[in-house]
């Protein structure tokens, strides 16, 4: 079996490959056809990737710069004037002459409200009830004319149809959803003929309930106190689990693994396997048995005499502990797999010599295993420092960033603002900018890395043999 | 988050058909109902729109139409879940017709246009919708249109462990006196503070045991700030407000409880479950939650003899300035836009009918809340529950609700954040504070006051 | 070649690191079967009562339901890697195109771009396209989030196989689609195994995309239905029920994992997840 680490290790050896790539672009070349062909397959992945991948990418970037939330709704905003909205314009200056006359509500029964109201489909017995009895009458307040309409002898049992027939009688703008401004405009100008177009103007466009564009978030992002500590978080997190677990453990298991017999090695290998296919969710479950009060460390430690009690999220510390951890052990097993296979890639013959010169397993592995793994090992640095960057699901499901808020990293609060927060309110436009700035980071790691790894030659010859 | 669905037939058409020679043109409604925060004691938050759906059924039936509603409903334990997915539903254009949720998404809801005002749908002054409260329709209202009925009340308790004030040598007259002594304001949060920590001195709780308030975020921190004279809103103009004062000598009193050590630094994202089981065991010394707590205790937790071992109050005033109180945070049953105009029509009317005394009672009983009327206390079933009417009588006429404000969540999220930084030691009460008022004042600019 | 040297120390260190993952999978198995005392470690007695929910709906609702959905998202997962991955990578591998380059270059960077991010946008898309709330949008997303990864290593596969087998094929006057699917298809046949199986894993363990995309109880996948259990405030902590649940849900995992351990050990290699 050869192994992975061609796919990185490759990386280091591509040079020595000769490309196969050219010969198939000449011949390519020569028959155009094939790339419809080609273009044909590839169309599918294309589509996927357009609409699930890069539209929700470019998506995230234009809702970074708005205040999308939800009560401005995502993306379909409407006009609608509120006695709230009309009391900030106050303060902004509104007169209370105008605020008055935009917010007055009068039903009034004449020719034309029955016409309407006929028009508009009411029971016509109902309509003779009401120009018959109430004809003349003006009303102003919508309950008054409801009451007045509801003693009439064939009032409608449903309220609702019974509102809707008293409708027609009357002109009011206060609460009314408006789709486009042109019709809330329209409307105020028949009910509040004398406001002028300037002020109309300033009420409609501040009745608008959508989203509207801002650099808010960023600004926010940047003067906040709790960004830095956002980024610490992050930062003490990917350089821990990266440091301790995905390479350190990583590699130590994978040397001393190399030195163990082969049903050991893959006893071990398995078991570090383990978490990375366990579903997270009963991952998460472990570990809760694993450090909660009642579980086995907590009740070990009470049988030794050792502090016991909620080690998750029973001390910052601790949970600072078991959250690396958690993510850790998943991680391990990453660079475990790559430094193995680099490992089993070194010529065994040079193993024999250094122990026939009467080299210590130390020597040997300084001397002869490490400057192997110099690739690999910047390869797992890099590829791991991404996805913990944007690692949250495990520190959700476990410490979910507590005690208080000790353990949030960047990813989980961008996740939290945007789609999971006990008040409801979702900061869709906050969170993406959030997720933005992520997106940003690993963009621009990435391509550093592609560089690095000299794209030309990945590109030409990318190798995983099994 | 504990997703249930129902589903419940009316299966009486079949029986109109033979009794009603000819009828109109029947209709068939699925009314969903969705509902947030609901576990098994509370199940009549959608059971009641079923019950409801039967009578309106038969109703129709009397009148000679022909009317069959089914109703499905789905229920969430938890509260991001549940409003996470209704929000996104919503958008999405396949939410529920009903929605039954805390009464403060009104705000973001109705500006977002998700629901309908209930008032277009319904009379208020016919039974049995004019006998609710008017300060219960008052918490379902907002931008001067009702969007909600409420459907249930409460109040949030303060226990405390009869048997460790015993230990500490308080006499009986004085742990009975103790609510009102709370009330008027004699016995402060400090107070509370050295009896805890007189409780643990003493052995009879353990360490940091002495107080256990809420383990994760919700309306019940709100009243530390109104113990500590806060106001989270202005009465005259509406808006929102940060009272800095209030704030700190809120974060500082749990800084404080936690350098005595009664609690844990670390007490915020703890369990709940670790909580009730210790609640119900009388392992705290103080301990505040919700009426409805006394339902899980009872029938889940094994507790007995509750009224001789537990003492319940108001939430003590913080000293000077401030005043003890309770939060009520009744829920509400929404209409929601993504319902069609009949559809919303008939959910409307099933509100309405669930809203019933004896139905709500129902309710009421059997996960410990309050009513939402008069005349519901009258209901048998609630009249003899104990728990009920001895927390209506102490607690329910103290109790104030949270504010109905599009913007009152940034607020709320920007006050817990400030209170896990200053309780775990991460920030100073100054800094968090600050943070608390530099975030507002950033993201509502004028529209929120700073005191 | 490594005689020289005592083996005993290095195996104590390694079990000695393993062990809190030895313990943990030893008693996840242990504890469905067996009923410990409280404030214990060591079961006492034997049982079975921890499996009822099998058969028993009441205890924690219905588990086969949720199964079924899990099935199906990770069938279906596992058929549009596969299809999609293996037609773009050949098309990448063999055929001349446009942009291939720039192409490639994306595919590496979506590879280990931060793709839970985009979220939002997702939810926006699937709201356009009215597939919010439905099983196929769960599987669309996640395949196609899936896909970088997938072309990237089938890729690997087509490079490896030799050119002279398809040339060979061109000349005998075959199609380019007979070439490919008689005789490049069979040459990547591990990589597509491996590939398969490892999609296949990926969506039966997902819990965020269906959690957030596809709320509805009636497609509820295990990994929800599990979380909800411990997530509820109101059950009562009971590890060996959730343990039951869990290593019901992770047995078709085990399962796919020895038999296809040799493929499967080297692709992990190139996996995504941290």
């Amino acid at each position: 079996m050869s192994s992975s680490a061609e796919a990185t290790g490759g990386v280091a050896r591509a040079a020595r490959h000769p490309s196969t790539d050219r010969p198939h672009r000449q011949i390519a070349a020569a028959r155009p056809r094939i790339s419809l062909f080609g273009a044909l397959l590839l169309a599918p992945a294309l589509i996927l990737l357009t609409c699930f991948f890069l539209a929700p990418a470019v998506l995230t970037a234009v809702f970074a710069f708005t205040d999308m939330s939800t009560s401005t709704g995502i993306g379909k905003g409407q006009y609608v004037v509120t006695p709230n909205l009309l009391r900030e314009l106050a303060d902004a200056g509104l007169s209370d002459e105008v605020a008055e006359a935009v917010s007055v509500e009068t039903y009034t029964v004449d020719d034309a409200g029955l016409e309407a109201a006929e028009a508009g489909g009411v029971d016509g017995r109902f309509l003779k009830n009401i120009a018959d009895r109430l004809n003349g009458e003006t009303y102003t307040a919508a309950r008054e004319f409801e009451r007045a309409l509801r003693g009439l002898p064939d009032a409608p049992r449903s309220p609702r149809e019974l509102k809707l027939a008293a409708e027609h009688f009357g002109q009011s703008v206060l609460n009314q959803r408006f789709d486009t401004s042109e019709e809330l405009s329209a409307t105020l100008a028949e009910v509040a003929p004398n406001v002028s177009e300037e002020t109309r103007d300033r009420i409609v466009a501040s009745s608008y309930t959508g989203a509207v564009w801002t650099t808010e978030n960023f600004h926010t992002l940047a003067t906040q106190r709790e960004t830095a500590r956002l980024v610490a978080n992050t930062f003490l997190f990917v350089s821990a689990t990266l440091g301790f677990f995905n390479l350190s453990l990583g590699l130590f298991l994978a040397i001393v693994l190399f030195y163990m017999p082969k049903p050991v090695n893959s006893v071990f290998s398995t078991l570090w396997l383990l978490p990375r296919i366990t579903p997270v969710v009963l991952y998460a479950i472990m570990w809760k048995w694993f450090t909660w009060e009642g579980g086995f460390l907590p009740v070990l430690a009470e049988q030794v005499g050792l502090p016991s009690f909620n080690y998750m999220k029973g001390s910052v510390v601790t949970a600072w502990i078991t959250m690396i951890m958690v993510n850790g052990f998943i991680g391990a097993s990453f660079g475990l797999i790559l430094f193995s296979g680099a490992l089993r890639a070194i010529p065994v013959q040079q193993l024999w010599a250094s122990e026939v010169d009467g080299a210590t397993r130390w020597q040997q592995v300084r001397r002869i295993i490490l400057p192997q793994l110099r690739w690999p090992i910047l390869f797992v640095t890099a590829y791991q420092t991404l996805s913990l960057l944007s690692a949250y699901e495990q520190i959700w499901l476990t410490t979910n960033g507590g005690p208080g808020k000790t353990t949030t990293v960047w990813a989980l609060e961008a996740f939290r603002t945007a789609l999971s927060n006990y008040s409801g309110n979702l900061e869709y436009g906050l969170g993406a900018a959030m997720a933005l700035v992520l997106v940003i980071v690993g963009l621009t790691l990435s391509i550093l890395y592609l560089l690095l790894f000299r794209f030309g030659e990945l590109v030409s010859k990318p190798r995983i043999e099994f | 988050m504990t997703i249930s669905k129902t589903l419940t037939r009316g299966c009486l058409t079949a029986a109109l058909l033979s009794t009603v020679a000819f009828t109109a043109t029947a209709e068939d409604y699925t009314i969903t109902v969705w509902a947030g925060g609901t576990n098994e004691n509370s199940d009549y938050r959608y059971e009641a729109i079923s019950m409801a759906a039967d009578i309106l059924e038969r109703e129709a039936a009397v009148r000679g139409e022909d009317l069959s509603i089914t109703v499905e409903s789905q229920a969430w334990s938890g509260w991001d879940d549940f409003k996470q997915a209704f929000t996104l539903a919503s958008e999405a254009e396949n939410a529920p017709d009903i929605v039954v949720s805390g009464h403060e998404d009104i705000g973001p809801w109705s500006e977002a246009g998700l629901i309908r005002p209930i008032e277009d749908y319904v009379y208020f002054d016919v039974w049995p919708l004019n006998a609710i409260y008017p300060n219960l329709i008052d918490v379902a209202s907002y931008n001067g249109q009702v969007w909600g009925i409420p459907q249930d009340a409460e109040a949030r308790v303060f226990y405390w462990s009869i048997p460790a004030l015993k230990a500490i040598g308080w006499s009986e007259d004085e742990i009975e006196t103790l609510p009102s002594r709370v009330e008027s304001g004699e016995f402060t949060l400090y107070d509370m503070l050295e009896a805890a920590k007189a409780m643990q001195d003493e052995g009879v709780v353990g360490d940091e045991m002495g107080f256990a308030p809420r383990v994760s975020n919700g309306p019940d921190y709100w009243q530390f700030y109104q113990s500590f004279g806060g106001e989270m809103v202005d009465p005259e103009s509406g808006k929102l407000v940060v009272d800095t004062a209030a704030l700190t000598g809120m974060y500082q009193f749990f800084v404080d409880a936690v350098d005595m050590g009664v609690v844990p630094a670390t007490w915020l994202g703890s369990e709940w479950d670790m909580w009730h089981q210790n609640a119900a065991a009388g392992n705290y010394g103080a301990w505040h939650g919700g009426t409805w707590h006394y339902a899980q205790w009872t029938t889940q937790f094994g507790l007995e003899n509750f009224f001789d071992t537990v003492q319940y109050s108001l939430i003590p005033s913080g000293g000077e300035g401030g005043r003890a109180n309770s939060i009520t945070h009744p829920l509400v049953y929404l209409v929601t836009s993504a319902a069609s105009e009949d559809e919303a029509a008939i959910a409307a009317e099933l509100i309405a009918i669930a809203s019933e005394p004896r139905i709500n009672a129902l309710h009421a009983v059997k996960s410990a809340h309050l009513g939402i009327a008069e005349a519901e206390t009258t209901v048998p079933l609630y009249a003899e529950d104990r728990w009920l009417t001895a927390a209506s009588e102490r607690l329910a006429p103290h109790t104030n609700a949270i504010p109905n404000n599009a913007d009152f969540g940034i607020y709320w999220t920007a006050m817990f954040d400030g209170l896990e930084a200053s309780w775990t030691g991460v920030s100073s009460v100054e800094d968090a504070v600050a943070d608390v008022e530099a975030k507002v004042t950033q993201a509502l600019g004028d529209n929120v006051i700073v005191r | 070649m490594t005689r020289n040297f005592s083996m005993l120390p290095l195996l104590l260190v390694i079990v000695l690191v393993s062990l809190p993952l030895m313990v943990m999978y030893g008693f996840l198995v242990l504890d469905t079967f067996t009923d410990a005392p409280p404030g214990e470690l060591w079961p006492d007695r034997f049982t079975l009562r921890h499996w009822r929910f099998l058969f028993d709906p009441t205890e924690v609702g219905n588990v086969w339901a949720a199964s079924f959905n899990s099935l199906v998202l990770a069938c279906s997962m596992m058929a549009i890697v596969l299809s999609v991955s293996t037609t773009a990578a050949y098309a990448i591998s063999r055929l001349h195109l446009p942009f291939r380059r720039f192409f490639l270059a994306g595919i590496l960077v979506m590879h280990g771009f931060p793709a839970v991010t985009l979220i939002i946008g997702v939810f926006f898309v699937l709201n356009l396209t009215g597939l919010y709330d439905t099983m196929i949008g769960v599987i669309l997303v996640k395949g196609s989030l899936m896909l970088p990864f997938g072309i990237w290593i089938m890729k690997g596969f087509y490079d490896a196989v030799p050119w002279e087998i398809e040339m060979a094929g061109v000349q005998d006057g075959a199609g380019r689609f007979t070439v490919w699917w008689r005789l490049i298809l069979p040459q990547v046949r591990p990589g597509l195994v491996a590939l398969g199986v490892f999609a296949f894993l990926d969506g039966w363990g997902e819990y965020v995309l269906p959690r957030i995309l596809a709320p509805s109880s009636d497609i509820q996948v295990l990994s929800v239905f599990l979380n909800e259990l411990i997530a509820g405030d109101q059950l009562g902590y009971d590890f060996n029920l959730f343990k039951s649940v869990g290593l019901f849900y992770t047995l078709p995992v085990i399962l796919l994992y020895l038999i296809f351990q040799n493929r499967l050990m080297n692709i992990f290699g190139g996996g995504t997840k941290g």
